[in-house]
């Protein structure tokens, strides 16, 4: 089910993030920790989320904290769906 | 703090640290903690303000942990037996004016009991007002709650409005009005008391608070080790350690032992001696010639991370000794090889409550909204939000600046990043080019933030400007 998940995801950061259409990103790469992902870019990973998956990411947990790689944030969207 | 009183707190908490895992755990801390907030408050030149600030302090705790709670935990026994424990501190410490100790606990005598008994009455009567809500606090509350902590938040940060405090206290109390000045009021903890509860509030209003007893909330704002120093936690990440201990009381010593050594040394070896050779407003002015004046701020900029970074350390160190782990709040900032990563590594606790509390709301209403392009989001919202992490150390021009100075760092960073990510995605660079590139961001960061401080430290922009024209050989 996470595979689901993650893929959409991970198409969204290599193309509208990183701009990097090909870049493959692996479920257990650190995306927040390492800087791969700025603020910003965190804001529109959340409101992606919530179109997609009509899952809401509140403001206090966008953070490395919460989720820092695609498998922790499909589990936390998996949990809320 | 001065060595002699994070003795003292290291002698208490040692103990403290063993007992408290036996017995009375919460009850034990929180009235550790009231009493050394009381002790730890700097005496102040206002009569009897040096003992109600403090009592201010665990007051507004109450009231906000009224506010928030839910109504099931309102009543329950055992925040009944924190609130009773607490005024029972509290008029101990007031009845310390009729023994032979007074100043023992206090930093000066404490007031008349009459006037201890107002305040506290007042409290109690909020306190119950709030607790006999028969549903959750009413969003507007929420908000009334809020907008008193920043309010008072402002009056204590702006000198202007510090001095019209601190003369009508001196008109209420008797004493003269003419010898007021903005820097009286001295009240300790408060920049950091007033987030806890801030986040508290908003995550009532969110309905991610989970549920706290008083005497376990009372602890995570007030709990000494970080009371006045930071690092500035999280309640549901705070309430986990103090409801479970996750390691041996010996391990807890050793590496809380570890740290507190470590903080000391940065503190009081490396940051006071640089002290003496750091930029401050008297050394700026007689700075002579370039080289002289950036051996001023680099010496500031290690004293100012190995202050605050110490301070940290040893707040840790402490907290460690009780079995609770306190986060983290510097990374190795200076060695980070852009101004993002600098704050995610730099008084990391404050810029995360920031990112949560304003940017993340909003830049979403921002996105939301559609107005701006985004690179105009992206502007307003780093100088916007720079500008409050510089306000919250003081209402003044020159933190403003500093934030300013972060806010434009910020944004050309970004969009310097954004616009090599896209050129530089197909390139392979050797790893020597990329050591190469990265040693020069780093260089680069450490030298912005550096400059940064010219602002930070020197009260007057002006003379910020004459010292970097100074800097640079202008001047």
């Amino acid at each position: 089910m996470t595979t689901e998940i993650i893929k959409p995801l991970s198409t969204f950061i290599a193309a509208e993030i990183l701009r990097q259409p090909s870049r493959e990103i692996a479920a257990d790469e650190k995306l927040i920790s390492s800087g791969l992902i700025d603020s910003f870019s965190l804001m529109d990973l959340a409101l992606f989320v919530e179109d997609t998956f009509g899952v809401q990411i509140d403001d206090t947990e966008l953070n490395a904290d919460t989720f820092d790689t695609l498998n922790a944030l499909a589990e936390l969207i998996q949990a809320r769906l | 703090m001065t060595i002699t009183q994070i003795a003292i707190l290291a002698f208490v908490a040692i103990p403290l640290g063993w007992l408290t895992r036996k017995w009375q755990r919460v009850n034990l801390l929180l009235i550790i903690s009231i009493l050394i907030i009381f002790w730890l408050q700097p005496a102040l030149p206002l009569r009897y303000l040096d003992f109600f600030l403090p009592t201010l302090s665990i007051g507004l705790t109450v009231l906000t942990w009224a506010l928030t709670a839910s109504p099931e935990v309102r009543h329950q026994k055992e925040s009944k037996t924190s609130a009773v424990i607490t005024l029972c501190v509290i008029f101990f410490l007031a009845t310390t004016r009729y023994l032979n100790f007074d100043n023992f606990l206090t930093p000066t005598r404490p007031p008349p009991i009459g006037q201890v008994l107002f305040l506290l009455a007042i409290f109690v009567v909020g306190t119950f007002l709030l607790a006999r809500q028969k549903s959750s606090s009413s969003n507007t509350l929420l908000w009334a709650g809020f907008t008193v902590l920043v309010i008072l938040f402002i009056i204590l940060k702006t000198p202007a409005l510090a001095l019209i405090a601190s003369r009508g206290w001196r008109l209420f109390i008797g004493q003269n009005a003419s010898l007021a000045s903005s820097s009286d009021i001295y009240w300790l903890g408060y920049s950091y008391l007033a987030f806890r509860l801030i986040h508290t509030i908003r995550d009532r209003q969110s309905g991610r608070l989970p549920d706290v007893a008083l005497g376990e909330y009372l602890t995570y704002v007030i709990f000494f080790p970080s009371f006045s120093v930071g690092p500035i936690d999280r309640v549901e990440r705070f309430i986990k350690g103090l409801r479970q201990l996750e390691s041996a009381y010996s391990d807890d010593i050793l590496v809380g032992g570890q740290r507190l050594v470590v903080g000391l040394f940065k503190k009081f070896v490396i940051a006071d001696s640089l002290a003496m050779i750091a930029l401050n407003p008297l050394s700026a002015t007689q700075a002579q010639s370039p080289l002289g004046a950036w051996v001023l701020l680099y010496a500031y900029a290690f004293q100012i991370f190995f202050d605050f970074s110490g301070y940290t350390d040893i707040a840790i160190g402490l907290a460690q000794f009780l079995g609770i782990s306190l986060p983290e709040n510097f990374k190795q900032p200076y060695r980070k090889s852009n101004l993002t990563l600098f704050w995610n590594s730099w008084h990391i606790t404050l810029t995360q409550w920031f990112r949560a509390y304003f940017f993340n709301p909003f830049v979403r209403a921002l996105r939301k909204s559609r107005k701006l392009s985004a690179g105009m989001m992206i502007l307003v919202s780093q100088l916007v939000t720079m500008s409050l992490i510089g306000l919250w150390h003081g209402v003044m021009w020159s933190f403003v600046l500093w934030g300013l100075w972060h806010g434009i760092g910020l944004f050309v960073q970004n969009r310097w990043s954004g616009w090599a990510k896209t050129r530089l995605a197909g390139a392979s660079l050797s790893t020597r080019t990329r050591r190469i590139l990265s040693l020069l961001g780093i260089a680069l960061t450490f030298n912005y933030v550096a400059l940064g401080w010219v602002w930070f430290v020197l009260p007057n922009p002006s003379q910020g400007w004459q010292f970097i024209l100074l800097l640079f050989g202008g001047a």
